[in-house]
């Protein structure tokens, strides 16, 4: 790997996880969706400098419908029951998950192997997607769908509190 | 200034525990649930980067197709947690 791929890799890195540290501290819908949008930008960044341009594609797609998913500003809060002590135990495992995960990182020995593929690779991705894994590819359009649909019949259903609220 | 798979599997473990920080912390369920993306992205970034650093034979892509579920997957749980939360006021 080349010092350009290197460089854009460490600072593709860096704003995905500026990214995260902003969706995990800001309030407000739209700040929490821009935040969402620059660690899809920086995720995107990191699987190009990886050679997995299609993967960049995607993600940067998939993570800028979330954002905008995240920064729609009429959808209701829904506050957690969990107190205040059990979200910070939460956050604890977070940090030794973290730590769990970085140590199994730096210990690990793993095989090294020369990597052929192109910077982007189309045909092989979709030999991969439409050849080999036709049905996993169906099995994820089916999956979008029905979450799709059931986000859309859950937004649109008129809901029985509501409907009390709304004869009073 | 190079990158191993040492470096990825790093960015990815700080992702992932970073979205599990973001799950844990918030009190809202709509924003903790914006720590789903993060943690899938940081699967995505270590299924990625043996993709590209580890596999000398078999599919060498099936990482980033990995990711690429992850991805579709971390999109549908949005949607999906948005859509359930429902519109705020009379519509």
């Amino acid at each position: 790997m080349d010092s350009l791929h290197a460089i854009g890799f460490y600072v593709s890195a860096a704003l995905a996880g500026v990214g995260g540290l902003l969706l995990a501290f800001l309030r407000g819908h739209w700040r929490r969706g821009a935040a969402l949008g620059l660690t899809g930008i920086g995720v995107a960044g990191i699987y190009a400098s990886l050679s997995a341009g299609f993967a960049a594609v995607v993600v940067l797609v998939c993570y800028a419908a979330c954002a905008l998913l995240v920064a729609r500003p009429d959808y209701r809060t829904v506050e957690q029951a969990v107190g205040g002590y059990w979200r910070q135990l939460g956050a604890l495992g977070a940090a030794l998950l973290l730590a769990a995960l970085a140590y199994a990182a730096f210990r690990g020995d793993f095989a090294h192997a020369t990597f052929y593929g192109g910077a982007f690779g189309s045909v092989s991705v979709g030999r991969l997607l439409f050849a080999h894994d036709g049905l996993a590819t169906d099995a994820v359009g089916g999956l979008v769908l029905v979450a799709l649909v059931g986000a859309a019949m859950a937004w649109r259903r008129e809901r029985p509190r509501d409907e009390r609220e709304a004869r009073r | 200034m190079t990158v191993t798979l040492v470096s990825v599997l790093f960015a990815g473990a700080g992702l992932t525990a970073l979205g599990a920080f973001i799950a844990a912390w918030k009190r809202e369920l709509t924003a903790a649930l914006t720590g789903l993306p993060v943690m899938f992205a940081g699967a995505g970034t270590a299924f990625v980067g043996v993709a590209r650093f580890g596999v000398a034979s078999g599919a060498p892509l099936l990482g980033q197709e990995v990711a690429i579920l992850l991805a579709i997957a971390a999109l549908s749980a949005v949607g999906l947690g948005v859509g359930l939360a429902g519109r705020e006021g009379p519509r």
